[in-house]
């Protein structure tokens, strides 16, 4: 993967905020974290106009707030707890199965196949940038893939993924907003699903080899923030 | 398919559907609201004896149009056009359905798009799948939506014979959707 400089989807002109660099501080205040990640993002979507930015965590007036007052258009679908609504379903479905009709039993990846019949509907190249958080921790490893793979797919060519990764399972499950350009408020929530797995450097390469380039920026709290550019 | 008169005399309602003064339903106030400060907030509905109430228990499958604001606590399905009137989901509603109103305040669930002239409100046990368009948009924490978010410039009400005039609120004009 290259680490290359902005690319830029269009020749629209207009003023860019400045380019960002890593700051000093990743803490800003209480359960706010100064975003490196969040800034880059912001920089490589900031010319793309009738831009469109898609939100996997649950939706929150200050992020809406914060695009739509740019211009922007977002999409919003708190990914985690349709998938945890998903499990739920199939648990029920499994529990009224006739007795002994095993073959009932999805595989993990079969069931990431099936979730992703209903979720991430979006057309193809639809968005110019998506904010992942760190779902990904949370969902079985088997069923990352896949789900990357349709990420992969609905980014703009040249569009940004921000994601979030733990280097070590998460203490408490925590919700992401938007404060401003450079700041990401965590919000303390009920867990809604389990840490699952650690994502290390080689995995995340491979998980995003669609995209043709990647940043990472590592917090004091030791929260990996990366950009994946496709 | 039932379509709502503008008066709806109590004698010719179905049971569960009633007019009733505002001061007894549990509507959201609609403050004055800019797009980027705008939030939510529940309060009793303003005086008002133009609101009609689709009660719990009550399941309504067709159109539902007309000039009165509407309270819907039951479930309904198919289309909610209420486009000068207010429309409020409370927390035991289940509407299937489009809804087009001048306000839209919701509690309850909703699969369909919301398309507000005026405002939207999704209030904090929303749970919303479909596109929310108005040129505000309040969103309470807790709320669930899974769809589009999109603040429109223009008060009317947008058609699809009129999407190639929508402006978004970078005054850009668009021209297609997605």
């Amino acid at each position: 993967m290259n680490w290359t400089a902005k690319p830029r989807l269009t020749a629209a002109s207009g003023a860019a905020p400045a380019k960002p660099g890593p700051t000093n501080s990743s803490v800003a205040a209480p359960n706010c974290r100064v975003s490196n990640g969040l800034k880059e993002f912001l920089w490589l979507i900031s010319d793309v106009p009738r831009c469109r930015v898609l939100d996997l965590g649950p939706v929150w007036q200050s992020t809406v707030s914060f695009f739509v007052d740019k211009g922007y258009r977002v999409s919003s679908e708190d990914l985690l707890r349709a998938w945890k609504d998903f499990l739920t379903t199939e648990e029920e479905r499994l529990r009224t199965a006739a007795v002994g009709n095993t073959g009932e039993k999805l595989s993990p990846s079969a069931l990431a196949e099936k979730f992703l019949q209903t979720s991430l509907q979006y057309p193809e190249q639809s968005h110019h940038g998506v904010l992942v958080w760190d779902l990904l921790d949370y969902f079985d490893p088997v069923a990352v893939p896949p789900l990357v793979d349709r990420l992969s797919r609905l980014v703009h060519p040249g569009g940004v993924v921000l994601a979030l990764f733990h280097s070590r399972a998460a203490e408490r499950f925590h919700r992401y907003r938007i404060v401003d350009a450079q700041t990401i408020e965590l919000i303390p929530a009920p867990t809604l699903a389990v840490h699952a797995h650690v994502f290390q450097n080689r995995e995340l390469l491979g998980l995003f080899e669609q995209f043709r380039s990647s940043k990472s920026f590592v917090g004091r709290d030791q929260v990996r923030e990366a950009i994946f550019v496709k | 398919m039932w379509r709502k008169s503008n008066e709806v005399k109590p004698s010719e309602q179905p049971h569960g559907a009633r007019s009733e003064e505002s001061a007894k339903a549990p509507a959201l106030q609609s403050p004055p609201l800019a797009p980027s400060s705008f939030a939510p907030t529940a309060g009793p509905a303003p005086a008002s004896s133009n609101l009609s109430r689709i009660g719990s228990g009550l399941k309504i499958q067709g159109e539902v149009s007309g000039d009165s604001d509407l309270y819907i606590d039951g479930d309904v399905r198919g289309k909610v056009q209420l486009t000068n009137s207010r429309v409020t989901v409370g927390p035991n509603g289940r509407v299937q359905a489009e809804i087009e109103a001048r306000q839209i305040c919701v509690e309850g669930t909703v699969q369909g798009d919301l398309r507000a002239s005026e405002s939207a409100q999704l209030g904090a046990s929303s749970r919303v799948r479909g596109n929310v368009l108005s040129p505000r948009i309040g969103v309470a924490d807790g709320a669930q939506l899974s769809g589009k978010i999109e603040t429109t410039k223009s008060p009317a009400l947008e058609t699809p014979e009129r999407e190639n005039h929508r402006e978004t609120v970078g005054a850009k004009l668009e021209s297609t959707d997605q």
